[in-house]
């Protein structure tokens, strides 16, 4: 058995740094967080011999002099992860993405089953160049090992530069010299090591195995295995049933999205018909295209990835229907450059099941409103489309936009006739800019339109303020004002009547306290 | 006119957001003539409010807002309004009309507090506001009353049920419907209800505001405190938030306007002011009387027992003293039977009398050490006649209030009982706790603002590290500096609205807690004069105000607090017979021991009481103490009243001879001859202006007061005036006057009485004498009631350690829970008392897990560390861990080592199960390496947080001899001015006020402790080492001149060793 680990130094970083090839070498700091709770996240070399270290603020890390910095950013780091699993899979099929620890997952490591990979490769040595040489093309600076089981070659890679290969039985003899604190163990058990003075995967290694187990029970076996280098175990590519993937590499560069939708559709018929198989459907689907480099003189050679996810509301299994959502959103988000590559990944979950009740009213296929609310999103703009829904704020007005979601009908009438007693107030949006003249601080006429009206009566002011915290307070008095009608309902046939009634309505204005501007905000049914 | 009758203050803790004071002063300025304070479920601000409207001539009026159960919940948002408003039972506001409406009140609150599980969550019933309701008037409330709430959720008819309920109740001239007008739409329609409900019962209306801050500005402070209530950010708070700043205190006018189309809303809140008769001053407090036998009255039994104690005392004393001190007794006596004090006195004298027949070690401090009759009573232990103590400072005619008798005990158990005592005699109701208002400072402020404002825990973290580490404010030690060192941007708009609102939440009350020691009691029902409420601790009482506010009322009360030496004493005295041979008895011990007297010139007095401060550590040998007066003044020059008023180097000066002892006027010499002429004590100043400007006892006492902490500018300039009249009376010189009064000012403020400095100068001395003459009983006893004094139990073992102590490592075989005194031998072969560690330096080992080992033990020795585990089943993993690897395993068998006891504690606490446990370990011994120098240190002190072992400097000497770096001990042989180099280990940090940013450190080596001084500019630069770092070599030049220090020239971190040692600092 042979097994191959790549694993990235300063993952974040780099995840960055390989798409901007010009930061390599400079002192380069992530940050993260909103200002101005700005944290150092992730560091350089060159930035921590300048002195920044991981926690820092904004300020005190520009204080340790002239570095480069960027936002953290998960796409990044997802696509980094995606770049370096594909490194991988050029050499195996088998492999494990980022393995658990005792506390942390180790999202900067991939680990390959490359057993009879030689054959096709050339020796391990050959295979540990070819895997950094292929992350280096993607922007990677990695370091790579070679061992006899998963484990070693993990702690060879993160405790060793460059390229390690461990002969076959010398796992125990390399380790040795390595810090106990690569192996990531439980802190607990670092602790009672440190305290028995044990510090290096050597020195744990020679303590006698059934004494270990006695004291540090199973768990501790298997970690002084990995101290010795002996710890056999079988790889974990993926959790089958948590997601069903599919992948084409593709001959040549497809820039048509009708020739990507005709693969695309392909993929989706497997995806399904595996779905089916287990009576199962899919809740979300992720595409990841994977483009050719933008730099025809090969000077820019990076691959990048293109990747959509489709979050559905209502399970779905039908090819067909999920090639529509797909159309429609790549339609609206097409890849910058030609595709290369594809992955869709469907996360799968169970069929919806649904009795319709034989006297409700019929309410849309929920297939059918998904597509429509795509192809309106794809029209008017992402994050555009949804339903609104009151804050829990005193802001006036204030509202956030949800996700549209079709209500069980039931119960819904009853509440709305509860409010219904309640008058309604059609507001104006934007809201009319006016004028308004006022009798001992109380509204006498209201100007808007062009036209001058009187207040024949009113009620207010009702204030609120608020947001005094935030660079945006609002500050407003309100006015309930019953005035002859803005816009008359029948202007044009009643229009030389000169002696008819005023037509009145009342309207909501409100006095912009911090800009001092009147508005009419709505009318009252 | 107006009157506002419905306001909240900051004391309704977090549902207010303004000071009773400010809600005064702005009352005032809208010429107000009454105003009512309201707060939530309480009268917590009842007193400062009362105490600042008489300054500003406005009628106080004083109620609670009441919440009650079973009426329903307050008014709640229709369902389809997003909120977070939690549901509370509806609040009912109260106003005292009578005294017997102010007892009514304080006997429901008391009631249903005493009931509630939570703090702020007891609720009064129906039932009982009914049977309170005499003498009170009741309103119908706001958003969160009666008729808000039935109108919300039941509508128009149950809102007329329930005014109902409140004339049955309250009886129809005490019911007034509320109007609020917050520019609210919601609150508008309920006033509209409200008005047609007051018309069809014929109840009268009231205008109130609702008030919950005193300016419209202070509505972001009360926005944070709901934030902080609710436990939730403002960007997420909603409408849990003020929906506007309109809930502050309005102008009559303003008022006026905004209720005209009901203007008897208005004119009502006159009438009803002037219904309110009760204020504060009506309070009927009355002492409790003490039980005495049939044919006496208190004045004779107080008399007989003072004659009593005072044959005791002054029998052995000359004639001239014995003569002195009855005629002081006996004008004391007549003073206090004419106050009518006696029962007072006889109270403080029964607890002292339980103290001493429990054992317990009791002594009063404080002014009461000013009187004789105190001293006869055996109720102080200085003889204040000897001492030519001033009498007035205790007990004045003019004053009219109780003297203060404050008692020292030792602290824990035994003061507890004390407390547990006066419960019992005075009754649930007769006895409680004074309470303890916990105010926003630096640091809770800084971390409750942060979260309000979104900040993570890591930042909050950091920033209130930096904040109130200090107790000078310097310069930099301000927000906007502690931002700036915690990296904050303060262009940015967030860090600024932080800072400012920082500042603002300083000094506005967070939570009532419990007094240490102040205890008031009251003859009858002491729930009929203030509020009663659970305190945290199960089975205490604590009242609503705190001691200052009591004092205020006339409530009178005794502080018992616990002192840690005291308990050191005490148990000392336990220790010695048993282990010495002979006892010791306080009251007999040599008053002029050499070795005491000269241990304290050599500045040697780690652990002794209030002297072994860095500070009185500097000034002892420029003081050179040779009798117990010298004493007295050491322990009260040491105090930002002689260093701020400039009177403590002049006395040195003249101490050594180096300047001339004058007095600012001939008339001054008898007071302050005893001072060599610098005044520094309270009662001499009180003398001076006695003496100087012909002030009575009282007005030199008021003058003291009026110095105090509450200073106000008018009063000190009245005093003022009057001490330069007198004195020009007695025709002194403007010049001296000029002289006299810049002593006085400048000094009174702090000033320490001589009383309470001598009280503690015997507790000083006899800690002294104690570690002189018994260093193992008192090191013993010092660390078995730690934490307590100034520095670390590391740093006390080292030091008895160099005095010649042998103290032996915590041992499983041998250790008590407690440090224990063995036998052993000295270097002479003679046998000497050694000091064992306790169980209880075992970090994490607990007392319960402890006590199963010695009963184990007690019945068979260990037979290894299987054995020790198996037989003490309480033992926990950690703690067998802790106990190996600091060493104290190593006895349970041959030849184990720290290593060894940890391998096999690893085995032992992970049974194997029946089957295999009792299969043996092939080999006894472990694979594991012994611990090296180092890791022992680092074991040790992680452990135990001290070692037993060399100093960790000790190790690494060699290496420090090469670069230059003197010992400790031999800085006294090197010559004033020189260059030198001190390394060692921080054990104090300190940056006191007085010192103008000076910081002094205290680095201790193998030899002994070496003093830094850091001047500002030097502190600035280095910082970050000389806080962080906790081994520092300092280069700087030499200070020899009675005391030695260093006057840092360059400070450096010195790697010696990874071990956590502890550090006392800003203290």
């Amino acid at each position: 058995m042979a097994f191959a680990c790549i694993f990235v130094p300063d993952f974040p970083v780099q995840a960055v740094v390989r798409l901007e090839p010009d930061l390599r070498g400079k002192p380069v700091v992530i940050y993260q967080g909103a200002p101005p709770l700005t944290r150092v996240f992730g560091t350089n070399s060159a930035a921590r011999d300048m002195g920044v270290e991981s926690g820092m603020t904004k300020l005190q890390a520009e204080a340790c002099g002239a570095i480069e910095w960027r936002w953290r950013s998960a796409l990044q780091e997802a696509t980094a992860q995606a770049a370096l699993l594909d490194c991988a899979w050029t050499i195996s099929p088998r492999i494990e993405q980022g393995p658990k620890r005792a506390e942390e997952s180790l999202l900067d490591t991939v680990v390959l089953d490359i057993e009879g990979c030689e054959k096709l490769f050339g020796s391990y040595l050959k295979i540990a160049n070819d895997l950094k040489r292929v992350a280096a093309e993607v922007g990677f600076e990695t370091q790579v090992a070679i061992a006899g089981n998963p484990e070693a070659a993990i702690c060879a890679a993160r405790g060793f530069a460059e390229i390690t290969v461990i002969p076959e039985g010398k796992e125990a003899q390399v380790l040795g010299k390595l810090s106990l604190s690569l192996l990531a163990l439980p802190t607990e058990l670092l602790e009672t090591l440190h305290r028995w003075g044990v510090h290096t995967c050597g020195e744990f290694a020679a303590l006698p195995e059934i004494a270990v187990i006695e004291r540090l029970g199973q768990e501790g076996k298997q970690w002084h295995q990995l101290a010795r280098g002996s710890e056999v175990r079988q790889l974990i590519p993926q959790d089958f049933p948590s997601q069903f993937e599919e992948g084409m590499d593709l001959d040549f560069p497809v820039d048509l999205l009708e020739s990507l939708l005709f693969v695309v559709n392909r993929l989706l018929e497997q995806l399904c018909l595996r779905l089916r198989m287990h009576v199962l459907a899919t809740s979300e689907l992720k595409i990841t295209l994977t483009l050719q480099p933008g730099d025809s003189r090969g000077k820019n050679t990076e691959a990048l990835l293109h990747i959509r996810t489709l979050r559905l509301p209502v399970p779905a299994k039908e090819a067909k229907f999920l090639l529509k959502l797909l159309q429609l959103d790549l339609q609206a988000h097409p890849p910058g450059a030609p595709v290369t590559k594809l992955h869709i990944v469907a996360v799968p979950t169970r069929s919806r099941t649904r009795q319709l009740g034989l006297f409700l009213p019929l309410s849309p296929e929920p297939e059918a409103l998904e597509i429509t609310l795509a192809r309106i999103e794809n029209t008017v703009g992402e994050g555009r489309v949804g339903a609104p829904a009151l804050m829990d704020s005193h802001r006036p007005g204030a509202f956030q936009q949800e996700r549209f979601v079709l209500r069980e009908a039931s119960g819904e009438f009853t509440k709305a006739a509860e409010h219904s007693v309640h008058p309604v107030l059609r507001i104006f949006r934007p809201p009319l800019p006016a004028k308004v003249e006022l009798k001992e601080k109380k509204p006498a006429a209201v100007v808007c339109e062009g036209a001058k009206k009187a207040v024949l009566a009113h009620a207010g002011p009702f204030r609120a303020k608020g947001g005094w915290w935030s660079e945006s307070p609002w500050a407003r008095d309100e006015w309930d004002v019953l005035i002859p009608s803005l816009r008359p309902k029948y202007e044009s046939s009643f229009a030389n009547t000169s002696n008819k009634k005023e037509e009145t309505a009342l309207y909501r204005i409100y006095l912009d306290l911090r800009s001092n501007s009147w508005f009419v905000e709505g009318i009252y049914d | 006119m107006y009157v506002e009758l419905h306001a909240r203050s900051a004391f309704s803790f977090l549902e207010g957001a303004s000071l009773p004071e400010d809600l005064i002063a702005v009352a005032a300025n809208h010429g107000m003539p009454a105003v009512a304070l309201l707060d939530r479920d309480g009268v917590y601000g009842a007193p400062r409010f009362h105490v600042a409207a008489q300054k500003c001539g406005i009628r106080a009026h004083i109620g609670a807002e009441i919440s009650v159960i079973d009426l329903g919940p307050q008014a709640a948002l229709p369902s389809w309004i997003p909120n977070k408003i939690p549901a509370r039972p509806v609040r009912l506001p109260l106003l005292v009309k009578n005294r017997m409406g102010y007892q009514n009140l304080c006997r429901l609150i008391t009631k249903y507090k005493l009931r509630e599980k939570e703090k702020g969550t007891g609720s009064a019933t129906p039932e009982e506001i009914a049977e309170h309701a005499e003498g009170l008037v009741c309103l119908t409330g706001g958003e969160e009353g009666i008729l808000a709430a039935a109108l919300a959720h039941e509508g128009y008819e149950k809102a007329q049920t329930n005014l109902k309920k409140l004339i049955q109740w309250f009886g129809l001239g005490n019911v007034y419907v509320e109007m609020q007008r917050h520019f609210d739409p919601m609150e508008e329609q309920r006033n509209q209800a409200a008005v047609r409900l007051a018309e069809s019962l014929n109840l009268p209306l009231l205008a109130t505001n609702g008030v919950r801050y005193a300016q419209s500005g202070h509505r972001e402070i009360q926005d944070v405190f709901t934030c902080i209530r609710n436990y939730c950010q403002l960007e997420t708070a909603g409408r849990l938030l003020e929906r506007n700043e309109e809930r502050h205190l309005r102008s009559p006018k303003e008022m006026r306007q905004l209720f005209a189309d009901v203007p008897e809303a208005i004119t009502n809140t006159i009438e009803l002011s002037s219904r309110l008769e009760f204020t504060l001053e009506d309070l009927g407090y009355e002492f409790p009387r003490y039980p005495i036998p049939v044919g006496e009255t208190m004045d004779s039994f107080l008399r007989k027992r003072a004659e009593e104690g005072f044959s005791e005392r002054y029998a052995s004393k000359g004639d001239q003293l014995y003569e002195k001190a009855a005629r002081q007794v006996q004008r004391e006596l007549h003073l206090i039977e004419k106050l009518k004090l006696a029962g007072y006195f006889l109270i403080v004298w029964d607890m002292v009398r339980f103290c001493k027949e429990q054992g317990i070690l009791v002594q009063g401090r404080g002014s009461a050490a000013n009187s004789a009759v105190c001293y006869s009573l055996g109720i102080t232990a200085v003889d204040p006649v000897g001492m030519e103590l001033l009498f007035e400072r205790f007990l004045s005619e003019e004053r009219g209030e109780w003297p203060d008798i404050d008692l020292d005990l030792p602290s824990g158990d035994q003061r507890e009982k004390a407390i547990q005592y006066v419960y019992q005699r005075y009754g649930e109701l007769g006895a409680a706790m004074t309470a303890n208002v916990i105010t926003y400072r630096g640091r809770s402020a800084a971390r409750e603002v942060g979260k309000v404002l979104g900040f993570d825990a890591e930042t909050l973290d950091r920033l209130s590290s930096l904040v109130g580490n200090f107790e000078f404010r310097g310069a930099e030690d301000n927000w906007q500096t502690y931002f700036e060192h915690a990296g904050f941007d303060l262009r940015h708009f967030l860090i600024r609205k932080y800072l400012e609102l920082c500042n603002r939440i300083q000094d506005l009350p967070r939570h009532l807690g419990q007094h240490s020691g102040g205890m008031v009691v009251c003859q009858g029902q002491l729930d009929s004069v203030v509020p009663l409420e659970p305190a945290t601790m199960p089975g205490r009482v604590v009242v609503q105000w705190d001691k200052d506010d009591c004092a205020e009322m006339g409530i009178v009360k005794v502080d018992l607090l616990g002192l840690g030496m005291m308990a050191v004493l005490e148990e000392c005295l336990q220790l010695i017979p048993r282990h010495y041979g002979h006892s010791v008895d306080l009251a007999q011990i040599p008053a002029d021991d050499t070795t005491v007297y000269q241990t304290l010139r050599n500045a040697d007095t780690v652990g002794m009481f209030q002297v072994e401060s860095r500070a009185q550590m500097a000034s002892l040998p420029r003081n050179g103490p040779t009798k117990f007066y010298d004493l007295v003044v050491q322990v009260a020059i040491i105090r930002p009243g002689p260093i701020i008023g400039k009177m403590m180097h002049p006395y040195m000066r003249r101490r050594q001879g180096q300047e001339e002892v004058r007095y600012a006027h001939p008339s001054l010499e008898p007071i302050l001859k005893r001072t060599l002429g610098v005044p520094l004590f309270q009662e001499q100043l009180l003398r001076m202006a006695m003496v100087a400007a012909n002030f009575t006892g009282g007005e030199a006492e008021d003058l003291r007061r009026a110095m105090g902490f509450k200073r106000s500018e008018a009063r000190m300039r009245d005093i003022e005036i009057k001490l330069r009249n007198g004195m020009q009376r007695n025709g002194i010189d403007p010049l001296v006057q000029e002289e006299i009064i810049t002593q006085i000012t400048s000094f009174a403020r702090y000033g320490f009485p001589e009383s309470h400095a001598a009280s503690f100068a015997l507790i000083a001395y006899a800690s002294a004498y104690l570690k002189c003459h018994y260093l193992a009983a008192f090191t013993a006893a010092l660390l078995n009631n730690q934490p307590m004094g100034f520095y670390s139990p590391a740093t006390i073992v080292k030091d008895a350690q160099r005095h010649g102590l042998r103290v032996r490592p915590i041992d499983i075989v041998r250790s008590d829970w407690l440090c224990t005194i063995e036998n052993g031998t000295n270097k002479e072969g003679k046998e000497v008392p050694c000091l064992r560690v306790g169980l209880r330096y075992v970090r994490g080992l607990r007392e319960k897990a402890a006590q199963g080992i010695l009963r184990a033990r007690s019945q068979k020795t260990f037979d290894g560390i299987t054995d020790l585990a198996q037989r003490v089943p309480e033992l926990q993993k950690a703690e067998l861990v802790n106990l190996s690897e600091v060493g104290a395993l190593n006895s349970l068998g041959k030849s184990v080592h720290r290593r060894t006891a940890l391998w096999q504690v690893e085995r032992a606490s992970r049974p194997a199960g029946p089957l295999l446990d009792a299969i043996p370990e092939e080999s006894e011994t472990s694979p594991l390496e012994k611990m090296t120098n180092e890791e022992r240190l680092v074991a040790d002190f992680h452990a135990s947080g001290m070692t037993t072992g060399p100093h960790p400097m000790a190790y690494c000497r060699k290496n420090l001899k090469a670069l230059k770096i003197e010992r400790a001990c031999d800085l006294e042989r090197l010559a004033d001015g020189a260059y030198t180099r001190v390394a060692g280990c921080v054990i104090a940090r300190q940056r006191p006020g007085t010192a103008k940013g000076f910081v002094f450190l205290s680095l201790e080596d193998e030899t002994g402790i070496a003093n830094i001084i850091i001047h500002p500019d030097l502190y600035a630069r280095y910082r970050l080492i000389i806080n962080r770092e906790k081994f520092l070599r300092v280069d700087g030049i030499l200070q020899n001149q009675g005391t030695i220090s260093i006057k840092a020239a360059r400070v450096m971190p010195v790697s010696i060793t990874a071990a956590e040692t502890e550090s006392h600092d800003y203290h």
